[in-house]
């Protein structure tokens, strides 16, 4: 008997030796791609009555982010700086430090003490920010916010899309891998999941009334896959086993495309399964080079604090806002109010991200 | 012949691995996809990660303690070797990676180790705050974030085939990682430990009694002290098998796994109560909770229900292993009336 375990053990040890050797096989695909959101909106905005205005004016605009250290705002901030370039508005962000509700709450109230014309705010907690923004409106400024629909007192709020829109989004995404045809199925994080549930039913709407050939998987129209890179490789591979005719898999949790395209890659089937999916650029940068997935979706942040600002020198130039609104910034050229809300705007803010632009972005 | 039989009849083990059985023609009923190469493959590098924290978790148990910081120390040691590697610029092979991430790994279960065994704290209370610290200590001190970029050793050896099954009639090819490896080694070791050291007959002894292992000479406190620190280096290692794999390290993503260890643990007929239970079981029973978890939808469950078809096998499983402990203890109890 012990001998056995000695036999065993030693094995173990040897195979355990050669798995150790490596070797090196480097695939680097680097692309510099020029980080500039710019676009046609762009010189229209800076030919906009109210932004001329604000800028003739000299109106004070300051944006406060959650963390102005997160590659998200700083992004934003490039956003912001551009805008000031290219239209003289006196339009800033701050710089608010690491993530921390009550910072970002004192921060406002020294932008209300300092008495700037207008604040865009993304709120860290609505709540302690909704207490400090009425401070701000009774002071007269105007107040923007973005990420924040529950905030009461704003002027307006921004939303960067809508469930509905964003979904139909992901499918064109989808189905454009695909080939607009085929059998597919969708993934959330959990059933539960209010966003992620609405935006895999819009697309599927959207899939029945645009793409005739594609079908939803009808043993298993939704997988869960617990916000969790492996559950969702484990899931797929069940998938791709249980249904042979299974061609894509449409994610919404930003881990669900890059645990599916683990599966992808590890049973061979690069460009024939696919998925997509929302995903933040730098995470994702070696698979979309690789072209296992071949598109993510995602919101830029950089659009997001320009559409802010831009709102924000309407409501200052004393402009009526009515949907559809158009602020010249892409993908909020046709904002809409929200359903039941009158300060809540939704625009088409998604952005498709693939090999050629995934580096630009900065996070 | 016939007495071996009864006795193996009487073990939980053999009862987990009918259940598997079962579950598996179940499944290859359904789906006509268990018993292929590629289906046994994903299985198994399913099984790698969950089985050495599984290993773990057992050691915490027989010794009639418990251990929920595992997945918060296994994050921990590993974002932070792998985040030194990186800024190292470090390309060699991926030994380092884990004598550095178990040297971290040690040192954290050493910290449960001292709190549990010197202090004599309770090991529940102990470890899920220290869970709360090894997290916050990543978040806050290390500002963890998700690293999609891994030293290129540690990438290769948790994606090179150790063995390969490729499905003839779907042309599915899955791999399983050299990672599996590491899965055998610490069982291994583990199951040599326990059966043939007197630290690992300790480790059993003061699971069953701790008075009476002092009495007879353990070294109580010393022994729960080293026994943790193995803990954390097995959970370590076990943490960069998971980098390995995923080719990149999200700091959250193994929070949350310590319930369906310790329930696989238990489902493997593991006194929770400590000092009794076979490295065997534990596997067997880690393995059927995986085995349930990946072959809802082979068997077809919908997503709405597989939840609750998970549950009920781990209370079916646990059920079974307490009814067949029960028996066991009467028919010991009948021997002893018998022998007076």
């Amino acid at each position: 008997m012990k001998k056995g375990i000695a036999a065993l053990l030693c094995a173990t040890m040897v195979l355990g030796l050669t798995a150790c050797g490596s070797d090196t096989k480097e695939t680097s695909g680097e692309k510099k791609a020029e980080a500039s959101p710019a676009s046609e909106n762009q010189s229209q905005l800076a030919s906009d009555e109210a932004v001329k205005k604000a800028s003739d004016e000299g109106w004070e605009i300051a944006v406060v982010p959650k963390d102005s250290t997160n590659p998200w705002f700083v992004r934003m901030d490039t956003g912001v700086e551009e805008f000031a370039d290219t239209t003289g508005v006196n339009c800033y962000q701050i710089d608010t430090g690491e993530i921390d509700a009550t910072h970002q709450a004192q921060m406002v109230e020294d932008l209300i003490a300092q008495g700037v014309d207008a604040i865009c705010v993304v709120p860290v907690d609505v709540e302690s920010m909704d207490v400090v923004l009425k401070k701000a409106q009774d002071a007269g400024i105007v107040v923007i916010a973005h990420e924040g629909a529950e905030l009461k007192n704003v002027d307006y709020d921004i939303e960067a899309f809508s469930n509905a829109g964003y979904g139909a989004f992901i499918m064109q995404n989808l189905a454009e891998a695909m080939g607009e045809e085929g059998v597919y199925t969708t993934m959330v994080a959990s059933l539960t999941n209010g966003s992620h549930n609405e935006w895999a039913d819009a697309a599927v709407e959207y899939q029945k009334e645009n793409y005739p050939k594609m079908t939803l998987l009808e043993e298993n129209p939704r997988v869960e896959s617990n916000d969790n890179g492996d559950t969702a490789y484990n899931a797929a591979k069940e998938l791709i086993k249980t249904y042979p005719d299974l061609k894509g898999i449409l994610g919404t949790s930003s881990y669900d495309a890059p645990g599916v395209a683990r599966a992808i890659q590890e049973l061979g089937l690069q460009d024939k399964f696919f998925t997509t999916g929302t995903g933040m650029p730098a995470d994702n940068a070696e698979l979309l080079k690789s072209g296992v997935i071949k598109s993510l979706t995602l919101w830029d942040p950089a659009m997001s604090g320009q559409a802010m600002v831009s709102l924000a020198c309407k409501v200052l130039a004393g402009e009526s806002i009515t949907a559809p609104l158009n602020l010249n910034v892409d993908g909020y050229t046709e904002m809409t109010e929200r359903e039941g809300s009158k300060t809540v705007l939704e625009g088409q803010g998604w952005v498709t991200i693939d090999a050629d632009n995934v580096d630009s972005f900065g996070f | 012949m016939n007495k071996k039989l009864k006795s193996t009849f009487k073990s939980n083990e053999i009862y987990i691995f009918l259940i598997i059985i079962a579950l598996g023609i179940l499944v290859q009923i359904r789906s006509g996809q268990f018993f292929t190469g590629n289906n046994m493959v994903d299985l198994l590098s399913a099984m790698i990660v969950p089985g050495m924290f599984a290993v773990a978790e057992f050691l915490a148990i027989i010794a009639g303690g418990i251990d929920v910081s595992f997945p918060a120390l296994a994050s921990l040691s590993a974002y932070a070797s792998t985040r030194i590697l990186l800024d190292q610029n470090y390309d060699g092979n991926v030994i380092l990676a884990f004598v550095i991430a178990m040297a971290i790994g040690a040192l954290l279960g050493a910290v449960n180790g001292f709190l549990i065994g010197y202090l004599n704290l309770n090991a529940m209370i102990v470890t899920l705050g220290t869970s709360s610290v090894f997290q916050g200590f990543m978040q806050g001190a290390l500002r963890a974030k998700q690293l999609s970029v891994i030293p290129s050793g540690m990438k290769e050896f948790g994606t090179n085939s150790f063995i390969t099954a490729t499905n003839k009639t779907n042309n599915l090819t899955s791999i399983l990682p050299y990672t599996f490896i590491i899965l055998l080694i610490v069982c291994a070791v583990m199951f040599f430990i326990l059966r043939y050291t007197i630290f690992g007959r300790g480790i059993y002894a003061i699971g069953g009694n701790p008075v009476s292992a002092h009495t007879v000479g353990f070294n109580v406190k010393r022994t729960k002290f080293f026994m943790y620190i193995i803990i954390g280096m097995i959970a370590a290692a076990g943490g960069i098998c998971r980098v390995c794999m995923m080719q990149q390290m999200h700091p959250t993503n193994m929070l949350g796994m310590e319930m369906n260890i310790i329930a696989g643990v238990v489902l493997g007929g593991v006194a929770l109560t400590g000092g009794a239970g076979t490295l065997i079981g534990c596997i067997l029973g880690t393995f059927l909770i995986i085995l349930v978890q990946n072959s809802m939808i082979l068997l077809g469950v919908p997503t709405t229900w597989s939840n609750v078809f998970v549950g009920i096998v781990i209370v079916v499983g646990v059920a079974l292993s307490a009814y067949q402990s029960i028996r066991t203890e009467k028919t010991k109890k009948k021997l002893v009336k018998e022998a007076a």
